[in-house]
């Protein structure tokens, strides 16, 4: 007999509570490694987005602020402030292919959906868009429009179909391949025109700038802000507003995922505390057979984290499968958040690491005082107990 | 201090078969409730010869189980000496007690007091946890847990739950488990007290085999048929010694 198997017998006793004890903590632990999941899983989405939007540099007008920056990311419509005039003088910086976009907000059926002005000429090129059913606008002119592969099977839009945007009826001329990112949501239409229908005059949203040597990325800053008074953010500063904002997100899910944890702490110590009064007289048996206060308190810390580590392997298992199967309904709310975003829970090998280690810590914080309590009772009066 | 209560010394203590293996001097032991001090013990002095067969009879609640756990180092007196095979108990400290109970010491309770969640040979096993007597690895425990299995009758019984045996087999066991480290005192609480007539008899004549073995047994009782066999009486009173009745 050791203390092992001892402890072993005690917590497999009563099957109830060591299943309902297990399943508390688990869950705790369930939601810290699925928030920590999908936290993870968002991050790695913006990146990817960020990445795939084409552009080492924006440029916006200077009185936008953080939030206006990040709708670019969003997918949200933005303030038609730039004049166009820039475009001009950011072209004739060496090295720099500058794309112009004008993004206003419509709606088909009812939903709201992205109307983006885009220059006819350099579109293409820039952001490598290929037709997977008609063709691409001919003239800077053309009343009609090109809608991404998402909105076509969306709304069930084909070419000769028409999309109607302020009153008017613009004809669907092609639509895109799919891209994999936001430029799958977009309804495309010249920029002149969308200037027209939302009477916003010469103004465009922002500039995206692809550069040509990307090392000297602030060298480019400082030569568009020489020309014209705007403001130019890279793509990785505007990156890491996104991700600012979202790890203020992160914090308050991992907010919940600690009051789980409390609460499935409390538990143990309330597991605990009913197991001394139910086994005094165990206790007193032990202590009159020889075993030492510290023997008694090393067996209820180690039943403690005995429960800490079964409750944080659970608890990652439940918590990994809750991510996984949880991300495309989660993906429903995160995709208006995000437009043409695809979440998936991001589980780090660390992450279930880490749950597992604090799970087995506060299980052994949680058990000191119940352990501290049993090995304090005197033999004769856990002996004496009826 | 811990070498004091190792076997060494207390084979030196051993020797003359009528030196007291156990003395209390003066023992009082109060009880205090709210400003109400209650007495169980008012002073007692008392001498247990090594290799005796004694017993300890009064009416209930005039202490004498009190006596015992004190005796046995379950409880300390709030005055007075207890002294154990020549080692003061109240020089001690926890766990320099817990390993005098854990070596010298075996306890028997009215209520068997088993581990329910452990077999018969595994709650022998428990004992020997705690001892520096016992063997140290599982297969030599598992073969001495055996055999006082073997010694109270019940080696057929090894794996049996306490809640599949009877209370006489009960006993046995927790018998088995006193006899775990080998000690030289047996206390016992009652043994027979829960006992039906046949059940008594038969853990009376595992009583009396192991006395005859040298250990030196004392046993707490109202039961006369138990306290008829000792060699010597004592009897409590109103927390006193009231009489010593040697035969």
């Amino acid at each position: 007999m050791n203390t092992f198997k001892l402890v072993v017998r005690n917590i497999t006793r009563r099957k109830g509570r060591f299943i309902f004890t297990l399943l508390g903590i688990a869950i705790g632990m369930a939601a810290f490694v699925a928030l920590l999941a999908l936290g993870g899983g968002m991050r790695a989405e913006i990146r990817n987005q960020a990445h795939a939007m084409g552009s080492n540099l924006i440029v916006t007008p200077t009185d936008w602020c953080t939030f206006d920056q990040i709708s670019i990311f969003t997918g949200e419509p933005l303030p038609a402030s730039l004049s166009i005039s820039v475009l001009d003088e950011i072209r004739s910086i060496d090295g720099i292919l500058a794309a112009p976009y004008l993004t206003q907000a419509s709606a088909i059926d009812m939903t709201p959906v992205a109307v983006i002005g885009v220059e006819v000429g350099t579109m293409q090129e820039f952001s490598n868009w290929e037709m997977a059913d008609g063709q691409y606008f001919s003239t800077d002119t053309d009343r009609s429009v090109v809608l991404g592969s998402d909105i076509a099977d969306q709304f069930d839009l084909g070419v000769g179909q028409e999309v109607t945007i302020r009153g008017e009826g613009f004809p669907v001329i092609g639509v895109l391949e799919p891209v994999g990112n936001l430029d799958d949501l977009g309804v495309y239409l010249p920029i002149p025109v969308v200037q027209e229908a939302f009477e916003v005059d010469d103004n465009i949203s922002y500039i995206g700038v692809q550069v040509e040597n990307v090392e000297e990325i602030e060298s480019y800053t400082a030569a568009i802000l020489d020309r014209v008074n705007v403001a130019v953010s890279s793509d990785e500063q505007l990156l890491e507003s996104v991700l600012a904002i979202l790890g203020s997100v992160e914090v308050t899910l991992q907010a919940v995922a600690a009051i789980s944890l409390i609460a499935a702490s409390f538990g143990i110590i309330n597991t605990m505390m009913t197991a001394i009064y139910e086994r005094r007289r165990e206790i007193g048996i032990l202590r009159s057979i020889g075993s030492k206060r510290i023997d008694i308190f090393k067996i209820f810390m180690l039943e403690s984290a005995i429960y800490g580590l079964l409750g944080g392997v659970l608890g990652s298992i439940i918590g990994a499968l809750v991510s996984l199967f949880a991300a495309p309904t989660i993906m429903a709310g995160f995709d208006q958040i995000m437009k043409g975003a695809s979440l998936e829970a991001n589980i780090e090998p660390m992450t279930i690491v880490i749950a597992i280690g604090l799970s087995v810590a506060i299980a052994v914080v949680a058990g000191l005082y119940p352990a501290w309590k049993a090995s304090n009772l005197t033999p004769v009066e856990a002996i004496s107990y009826e | 201090m811990n070498s004091s209560i190792s076997n060494d010394t207390s084979k030196n203590v051993k020797g003359s078969e009528n030196e007291a293996i156990i003395k209390t001097h003066d023992l009082v032991k109060t009880y205090t409730k709210g400003k109400i001090e209650t007495y169980a013990l008012r002073g007692v002095s008392m001498e247990i010869p090594r290799g005796s067969f004694s017993c300890i009879i009064g009416p209930s609640g005039h202490g004498k189980s009190t006596l015992m756990h004190l005796i046995g180092g379950l409880d300390r007196a709030s005055s007075g000496d207890v002294v154990i095979d020549g080692i003061k108990i109240a020089d001690l400290n926890d766990n320099e007690l817990s390993e005098l109970r854990a070596s010298k010491i075996g306890f028997v309770f009215q209520f068997f007091n088993l581990l329910q969640n452990l077999t018969a040979v595994e709650n022998i096993e428990t004992a020997m946890m705690f001892s520096k007597n016992a063997p140290g690895n599982s297969k030599e425990q598992r073969v001495k847990a055996l055999e006082l299995l073997r010694l109270v009758g019940l080696e057929d019984k090894a794996h049996a739950k306490p809640n599949e045996l009877s209370g006489g087999q009960q006993q046995r066991v927790s018998i088995a488990r006193s006899l775990a480290n080998d000690p030289e005192i047996l206390l016992m609480d009652e043994p027979t007290g829960n006992l039906d007539s046949k059940s008594e008899e038969e853990v009376l004549d595992q009583l009396l085999k192991i006395h005859a073995t040298g250990k030196t047994v004392v046993i707490v009782t109202h039961n006369t048929e138990v306290s008829d066999r000792a060699e010597i009486l004592y009897e409590v009173r109103d927390g006193k010694l009231n009489s010593v009745t040697k035969r």
